[in-house]
């Protein structure tokens, strides 16, 4: 089937099996050049989170979903926010708080993060522990035992709530 | 991978039924796909159902909800009719269903129509008298979740859609409360129990007790919702709570398996059914009428 698609911000027609999953599209099919290798293939069962992207923004586990799901609608992988600010901080401080360890789970926590922090600073509240943890509830890993991601995500909150304080008009954020 | 010969979207109910009614060979409809992905059955074509405009969850000025089958269950968890509809019964038991990123994409049809005895929005949606509306090319029903079920992963539905859930603004103002007992947070529910009553002068209204992962579907105990309804709440001792917990234990028909014995899964049924009865009643006393809270 032809599957149009908005891929990290550009328009990409697929043609793909009727019952291909969209994480099997997005790392091995079609004709997009640039394979979308962050997407990673773990479980296929929707446990394990490697294989989570953003459909319309929000996350989803690719093994799990259609590929024709996408037709009409915008996917966001890692690669497409490579230059994003928020995401390069999320990496830093991933790499700084020792959360990357063999790596494998790595894009898919990526996103679950940069999904729970996009959505709290749109609404101006800074997540707490438990919010990042139930965020993460989808990616399994099997290296970190999941303190140092967490501890990653809550300082990128706390320097994002401290932006949001200083920048003129705003009063401080709510946590 | 899914050996499918064609993937239909459908922009409408009425399309997604004659998609499915069309033809040739076998048909069936994907929402959020989590559980066809996991068990892709034998088909030749599958009918999207995400664009059908099925994804609303819309309330009258009465306080009716109508909950579209293509209704993801974090829009579910997130929702503030639903959030409000009986102290939130539905968000919970949705909100604890798999993971975040599952949510995303996963529906409350795609839930009530896999038809495991587990499915966790079930007993919540019972406990609610929640009504199914089930469209054909030419015909419509409606009939009571209780009706909808008639074994594991067996419906009454036979190539018909469902289209959405309704709950009556009668259900709303239920004091209800859920318990799900599981060996982990992510495993499926070794038992599941929702009660949802109303109290009205100091007497106990409409009781519904709804079980889950205890028999071939998920059921009401109704011999437990007998000792209850029409009582006064002074007269609901710990003993008479203990005695509808085994009364419901005595209604269920669990199975042994490797998660648990039908025997341990029974006696958990009176133990949960006596203690959500007991926060049920307890619930916020002061909401009530003679509690004369502002
Ligand atoms: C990692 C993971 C964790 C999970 N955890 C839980 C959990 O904790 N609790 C739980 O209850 N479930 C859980 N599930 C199962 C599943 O996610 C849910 O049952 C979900 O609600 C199914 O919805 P769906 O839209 O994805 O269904 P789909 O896979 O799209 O469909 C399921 C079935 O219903 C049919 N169908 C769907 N919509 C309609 C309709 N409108 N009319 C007629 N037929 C229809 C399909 O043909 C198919 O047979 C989990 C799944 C995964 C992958
Ligand atoms: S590969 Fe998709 S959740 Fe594991
Ligand atoms: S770093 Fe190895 S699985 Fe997470």
């Amino acid at each position: 089937m032809k599957i149009d698609v908005r891929l990290n911000g550009r328009d990409t027609a697929w043609e793909a099996p009727a019952g291909a999953t969209l994480l099997a599209v997005l790392r091995d099919g079609g004709p997009n050049p640039a394979r979308m290798i962050s997407v990673k293939r773990g479980c296929e069962t929707g446990d394990c989170g490697a294989c989570t992207v953003l459909l319309d923004g929000q996350p989803v586990n690719s093994c799990v979903v259609a590929a024709g799901r996408a037709h009409g609608h915008e996917v966001t992988t890692l690669e497409g926010l490579a230059a994003d600010p928020l995401m390069i901080s999320l990496q830093k401080a991933l790499v700084d708080h020792a959360g990357v360890q063999c790596g494998y789970c790595s894009p898919g926590m990526l996103i679950s993060l940069y999904h729970l922090l996009r959505e709290c600073r749109a609404a101006g509240v800074r997540p707490d522990d438990h919010a990042i943890r139930e965020a993460l509830s989808g990616n399994l890993c099997r290296c970190t035992g999941y303190v140092k991601p967490v501890a990653a995500a809550a300082a990128v909150a706390a320097a994002l709530e401290a932006v949001q304080a200083a920048a003129p008009g705003k009063g401080t954020v709510a946590s | 991978m899914w050996d499918l010969k064609e993937y239909r979207i459908a922009g409408s109910a009425g399309e997604a039924v004659a998609m499915m009614r069309r033809g040739p060979g076998k048909g069936v409809y994907i929402a959020g796909g989590t559980d066809l992905f996991l068990f892709p059955p034998t088909c030749d074509y599958v009918v999207d159902i995400n664009h059908a405009g099925l994804s609303d969850i819309v309330g009258s000025p009465d306080g009716d909800l109508f909950i579209g089958a293509a209704t993801t269950l974090h829009d579910l968890a997130t929702n503030p009719l639903v959030n409000r509809f009986a102290g939130g019964l539905l968000s919970e038991a949705a909100a604890h269903c798999g993971n975040r990123p599952v949510r995303s994409t996963a529906t409350i049809g795609g839930n009530l129509c896999n038809a495991l005895p587990s499915a966790d929005l079930a007993p919540a949606l019972l406990a609610l008298d929640a009504v199914c509306y089930i469209a054909d090319e030419d015909s419509q029903e409606s009939l009571p979740l209780e009706d909808f079920f008639t074994g594991p992963r067996k419906t009454v539905l036979d190539g018909r859609l469902l289209v959405g859930i309704a709950l009556s603004a009668e259900a709303a103002k239920r004091r209800a409360l859920a318990r799900r007992l599981t060996r982990s947070a992510e495993d499926i529910a070794l038992v599941q129990v929702a009660v949802a009553l109303e109290v009205i002068d100091g007497r106990v209204g409409a009781v519904r007790i709804a079980l889950g992962s205890v028999a071939p579907v998920p059921m009401r105990a109704m011999l437990a919702e007998a000792q209850i309804e029409g009582e006064l709440l002074s007269d609901l001792t710990p003993d008479r709570l203990a005695d509808a917990g085994l009364i419901a234990a005595s209604e269920c028909d669990p199975i042994d398996d490797h998660r648990a014995s039908a025997e341990y899964r029974r006696e958990m049924v009176g133990v949960l059914t006596r203690r959500v009865l007991a926060s049920a009643l307890a619930w916020n006393p002061s909401d009530d009428k003679e509690g004369g809270a502002a």
